[in-house]
């Protein structure tokens, strides 16, 4: 039975365990010439580790080399392609044809399509298959019908299921260069569409909303449309943001994880669950909706709140060990005796009331507010290394 | 030898341009973005010039325009045009597939960075390549001498930096209800940018007007592109006329990035 591969963002290689220890089937990450220049970029022994550890799971890892290169670039590209072969990575996911013709010619990597050459149709799709692409990450102004009409091609489709939006046609902005310096296409985007601007009219006089005018989009959300992205065969549904938290990466992944695993397994009594878009959206913060995916454009897409991303205070400890009913913890958030929280892992949650925190030393304290300090919790069941601890 | 090139605005400012310049741009209606007008295959068949002519269909197309994107190739394919520019990736495939006579110009607009992927494009059919607005003269300069592509650069006018395919400006009138304007822009770090709203999407252009012409010279290009852009029909017919004449113009020198290296940073040394 066909099941769609579940793909996570590795901002560094801690996110990296965390997405394929909480239902990832695949990371992607980058290094050298990847969009992201301001995450924890892989140097090539990180990446070897990457894949060491995820093909120990039988899981993937892919390596983003998706900026537009200029002429400097093309002189080292080539090693850095040889490097990533040898390492073992699964597959690489470009956007630069050039990357296409060198991957070719110099290695046996298999070679995925970046959504930065926004592939909207099935005409551009055959191309790409004519070349020797063998998955195509779809634009994310795709609609259902379109992707629908593009799988009856015989290549593997990508599509984002989960996180933050470009404004604009992927590629098709350079607000970044103009006012930071900073390159959009080569990983320096600065996210000025989120900047808020004077809308002016005509003769320059200032159309004022209740709020500023801002190209800010709210998130993507495919959460309800799951089975269907299944049914179409999609083969590989993405999650946005490699540089989010790893409370926010074990929340999304182990939340899509038990979508598709609860529909794939059984499709006629599949139920659609609120619990979990409540989960999602309490952990992003952010209000998120199906984009393009419904063929609908309109105002509801947009954001206008006023102010930027504000992260929630939800995650207070990350489980370093277990002994004898006390959970070795790092501190993440402020937290203290008689919080209410919750213990989550890939598999279950529970959650209780602490009633002991004792400090590195083993003494009773009331009270854990240091960032990363190391506190033992008495818990009442047993748990696991990379376990969350977040406000119920 | 430079060829002027002039995107056409309207089909009168043909005649008064044609002395002028060596090829025309003509944008297709609905199937090219990010020009002050656009015009149907009809318009296009009654247009008699001696001048080369690129018709423009530089628009990300979705999979339900594919049908009348292959009717228009096929048409185009019936007149006598010298090459059609191109954004989208269905263009050159259905080119290839149908064998159409006519020369491609690869335009992907911020891409078009390295003479690698110039060469990748010329050996698909795209012997013409549109150079990104955001590379350096040095950076134009080695692509040219690596390249057998013919080579397109905007030297005059406005230049898009965003094209989206929200509809930016109608959704904030429509949520807040405000009165709607003809034209609109938007006001940042005392700077204002045209900003663009059509049945496509948004569009937002530079604050200045891009002018170059000092320059030109010194750069190894073949087509070089005034945009007339929100630009009185004299004012731009008499900047194309005085840098051909070698007189000055009357618009400030405007580099963009010919002389700025835009950068990434990597945080790692890897």
């Amino acid at each position: 039975m066909f099941k769609p591969e579940l793909l996570a963002p590795a901002g560094d290689l801690e996110r990296l365990k965390i997405a394929l220890l909480y239902g990832a089937d695949a990371v992607y990450l980058g290094g050298k010439f990847s969009l992201r220049a301001n995450a924890s970029n892989f140097t090539i022994e990180d990446i070897k580790e990457g894949v060491e550890y995820a093909h120990k799971l039988n899981k993937k890892v892919y390596v983003t080399v998706n900026i537009a290169l200029h002429n400097e670039e093309l002189k080292q590209i080539r090693e850095y392609l040889e490097s990533l072969d040898q390492i073992g990575v699964d597959a690489i996911i470009v956007s630069d044809p050039s990357i296409i013709e060198i991957a070719k010619a110099h290695t046996n990597l298999e070679i995925h399509l970046s959504t930065q050459n926004s592939s909207l149709n099935k005409e551009a799709v055959e191309f790409w298959k004519n070349e020797g692409i063998s998955r195509v990450v779809l634009a994310r102004e795709t609609s259902k019908e379109e992707m629908e009409d593009i799988k009856k091609l015989d290549i593997e489709l990508e599509v984002f299921i989960h996180g933050a939006m470009c404004a604009s046609y992927s590629g098709r902005c350079v607000l970044s260069n103009l006012f930071t310096g900073r390159d959009a296409n080569r990983g320096g985007c600065a996210q000025i569409c989120r900047w808020d601007f004077d809308l002016l009219d005509e003769n320059n006089n200032e159309i004022k909303g209740e709020k500023p005018f801002t190209f800010c989009t709210k998130d993507l959300s495919l959460l309800k449309h799951i089975p269907e992205l299944v049914d179409l065969e999609i083969d590989s549904l993405k999650i946005e943001g490699r540089m989010r938290s790893i409370y926010y990466l074990a929340t999304v992944v182990s939340t899509y994880r038990k979508v598709i695993d609860e529909y794939c397994n059984n499709k006629e009594k599949y139920e659609y669950n609120l619990k979990y878009e409540q989960i999602l959206r309490r952990c992003a913060n952010r209000d998120s909706v199906p984009q393009f995916f419904n063929g609908i454009f309109d105002k509801n897409m947009q954001y206008y709140n006023g102010r930027m991303e504000v992260s929630n205070q939800d995650f207070i400890g990350l489980i370093l060990d277990y002994k004898d009913g006390y959970a070795k913890i790092e501190q993440r958030n402020y937290f203290k005796k008689g919080n209410k929280v919750t213990i989550f892992g890939p598999d279950e949650e529970f959650s209780f009331v602490i009633e002991e925190i004792l400090d590195e030393e083993k003494n009773p304290i009331e009270i854990v507010r240091h960032p990363k300090q190391i506190v033992y919790v008495r818990v009442p069941k047993k748990v696991s290394v990379n376990n969350m601890m977040k406000i119920y | 030898m430079l060829k002027i090139t002039a995107i056409v605005r309207n089909l009168n400012e043909i005649s008064l341009l044609e002395p002028l310049v060596d090829a025309f741009i003509i944008p297709l209606k609905d199937f090219s973005i990010n020009y002050e007008s656009y015009f149907t295959l009809d318009e296009i068949k009654q247009i008699n010039t001696e001048k080369e002519v690129f018709v423009s269909l530089n628009k990300n197309i979705h999979n339900n325009e594919l049908d009348d994107l292959k009717k228009v190739l096929l048409e185009l394919n019936e007149l006598n045009i010298n090459g059609v520019i191109f954004y989208d990736i269905s263009v050159i495939n259905l080119k290839i597939k149908l064998h159409l006579n006519y020369d491609m110009v690869w335009a992907q607009e911020h891409l078009t960075t390295n003479y690698s992927v110039i060469n990748f494009w010329n050996k698909k059919g795209a012997k013409y390549t549109y150079l990104s607005s955001e590379i350096t003269k040095e950076e134009i300069n080695e692509i040219s001498e690596n390249t057998d592509s013919k080579l397109f650069l905007n030297v005059f006018g406005r230049v898009p930096l965003f094209t989206s395919r929200r509809n930016l400006v109608n959704s904030y009138i429509d949520t807040f209800r405000l009165n709607e304007s003809k034209k609109y822009s938007i006001f940042k770090e005392e700077k204002t940018y045209p900003i663009e709203d059509t049945k496509h999407g948004t569009t937002v252009y530079t604050n200045y007007i891009l002018n170059i012409l000092d320059e030109i010279n010194n750069l190894k290009i073949d087509y070089a592109v005034f945009n007339p852009y929100g630009i009185e029909e004299k004012e731009f017919i008499s900047v194309i006329k005085n840098y051909k004449e070698g007189k000055p113009i009357s618009f400030p020198k405007e580099l963009g990035f010919l002389d700025k290296e835009t950068v990434y940073k990597v945080k790692k040394n890897v």
